[in-house]
């Protein structure tokens, strides 16, 4: 019996799954191997029960919370998908900030209107158990594949727990910092192939941090290169990767 | 070893024919602000006037990622052996990287013979050159002695309008005479050693070889291993670019049809935490001060005293690449003698 497979989506840009329908040639082994019952973005259809479902996107109004401890009952194992849903993505942004203020900024006269209501930003395992992570922004296609495969065949899937610097290093890029740059690949967990330092754009850490970032070297080598301490937590804060650093 | 020369120009003109002629010719060529060994396309590319390359030429012999075998799910013999390709000819190696090349054809030829890495090493012509530039960190002269004379088949020595040649091996005859390189004329010996002598080291460690071994002795619990593990990332970086290590990670890979997989290594390194974690989630070097300490005990003492060899050629890579700028070898032993 191929595995039930299912999407779900919360606050984000659905951009993790469209990459999954961009799968193209591959999309054909993907259903062949397990059963898509669930997935809005490419199909209707509901299903009662899921082998394997992926949240996408980060928990913003406590309805949400609601609806993903259901599909949480209903789910075997469930998969966070993608940075808004791993480590709450850029969308924790706002957590930063008075609630009240960043309703204002956004929908201005309508603020207050009940539909728009909001929360504090929460990434999926703040609400439910998270089996496992598929990081980035957006995710992976490859590492994505090799989950699929992993779970179809019993295995635990393996992803990366070592820094961007190796990807880097096995590129053979410059590295940044001797261009000058800054780059948060010291600390933040690789699976993207450096693409971002490979292009001569510093790393911002989609994938949060290794599993012991540390982050105190990393201040002291961002204060080196003159960044302020404020230039140090916005660098640190695009994708949530808390600071740990006081202004 | 036989002493020869050619000029730059007909040297030059070895290489672009070389090129033409098919091969796969692999020289150090610019890379942005840095440089980089890369198949040559034409052989205005070829840099020989370089600092150090970024990654050492043993990507050639150990690939960042190689596939060992592959194989089809479930019939335990239907696994077959890949075999992957090497450069023809390599241009360009520094005596260091020479000397770690000596060293990893020592590693890979006991025991059990690993036939990916010599494979490839055997189809490879090295010609080596003695570095024209000066490179921070580098101790590289104090640090190798003969062992790069191990690997090399002939080493270029930069005269100005020539190069000397010192011609090391077999294939390096046969190369040096597809050059059509000249004997070399009277006093050329003592010209090609003064040359050598011109680029001086940037830095030197303290020790010889022998005497770092036994200085390391009784180190293992030393301050400066936490204190220095405070800024350490354990990011890598020290590990992968150095020319001597060796370690490696082996996964397989199967096809979405889980019908066929492949066998697959690549690079790892002792420096990244997960490095040492084995069955029961079981760490035996949890600490990045055992890392550290790791680290210079392989290059200055395990390696010295199991093979006789340089584990540490002294290229500067590992300063060069550290961002928290705690990697240097130097350093760590001056700290370590206070």
């Amino acid at each position: 019996m191929k595995p039930k497979v299912a999407f779900f989506d919360f606050a984000c840009c659905e951009g993790c799954q469209l990459q999954i329908a961009n799968l193209e040639e591959e999309i054909l082994g993907v259903v062949a191997l397990v059963d898509l019952v669930e997935f809005r973005e490419v199909l209707t259809g509901h299903a009662p029960e899921y082998d394997i479902t992926f949240i996408e996107g980060s928990i913003t109004r406590p309805e949400d919370e609601e609806r993903l401890k259901d599909i949480r009952k209903r789910s075997k194992i469930l998969i966070a998908f993608g940075a808004c849903a791993t480590t709450g993505g850029v969308n924790k942004i706002k957590n930063l900030r008075n609630l009240e203020t960043v309703r204002k900024e956004v929908y201005q006269d309508d603020w207050n209107k009940p539909h728009l209501n909001t929360a504090p930003t929460k990434a999926v395992d703040e609400v439910v158990k998270v089996d496992y992570y598929l990081h980035g922004c957006p995710i992976n296609r490859n590492e994505f594949l090799s989950v699929v495969k992993d779970l179809a065949m019993g295995k635990v899937p393996r992803i990366p727990d070592y820094p961007v610097c190796v990807e880097c290093k096995l590129r053979e890029n410059e590295c940044l910092y001797d261009l000058g740059k800054t780059c948060l690949g010291p600390i933040a967990r690789a699976g993207c192939a450096a693409i971002c330092p490979s292009n001569k754009s510093g790393c911002e850490a989609c994938r949060g941090t290794v599993p012991n970032p540390n982050k105190n070297a990393m201040h002291e080598v961002l204060a080196k290169r003159n960044l302020t301490v404020e230039a140090i937590i916005q660098e640190f804060t695009m994708f949530a990767v808390n600071p740990e650093v006081s202004k | 070893m036989d002493f020869m020369q050619i000029s730059k120009k007909d040297f030059q003109k070895f290489v672009e024919n070389l090129i033409q002629s098919k091969e796969e010719v692999v020289g150090v060529v610019k890379k942005g602000k840095h440089f980089a060994y890369d198949i040559l396309e034409k052989s205005e590319q070829l840099c020989l006037d370089y600092t150090e390359t970024i990654l050492p030429p043993k990507k050639y012999f150990l690939p960042v990622e190689e596939t060992l075998l592959k194989y089809k799910t479930g019939v335990a013999s239907s696994y077959e052996a890949t075999y992957g390709k090497s450069p023809k000819v390599i241009i360009g190696i520094h005596p260091g990287d020479m000397a770690a090349i000596a060293l990893l054809d020592k590693s890979f030829s006991e025991g059990e013979k690993d036939s990916h890495y010599l494979n490839k090493r055997a189809n490879s012509t090295l010609i080596g050159i003695y570095p024209t530039q000066s490179f921070p960190h580098r101790f590289s002269n104090s640090m190798i002695e003969k062992d790069a004379y191990k690997a090399a088949d002939c080493f270029l020595v930069d005269l100005g309008n020539d190069y000397g040649i010192e011609v090391v091996t077999e294939k390096g005859k046969k190369i040096a005479s597809a050059m059509k390189a000249v004997a070399g004329e009277k006093g050329l010996n003592e010209k090609i050693a003064q040359a050598k002598a011109k680029i001086k080291d940037e830095v030197s460690m303290p020790f010889s070889r022998r005497e770092l071994s036994e200085f390391l002795h009784n180190k293992e619990t030393h301050a400066e291993w936490k204190k220095r593990a405070e800024k350490c990332f354990s990011c890598g970086s020290c590990v992968l670019v150095c020319p001597t290590c060796y370690c490696f990670d082996v996964k397989d890979t199967v096809a979405l049809s889980l019908q066929e997989g492949e066998r697959k290594r690549m690079w790892d390194g002792c420096m990244l935490e997960k490095f040492a974690n084995v069955a029961g989630n079981h760490n035996f070097r949890k600490l990045a001060g055992d890392r550290l300490k790791h680290r210079i005990f392989r290059k200055g003492k395990y390696i010295i005293d199991k093979f006789g060899m340089a584990g540490c050629v002294g290229c500067g890579r590992c300063s060069q690449a550290c961002v928290a700028n705690i990697a240097s070898p130097v350093d760590i032993v001056q700290e370590l003698k206070k």
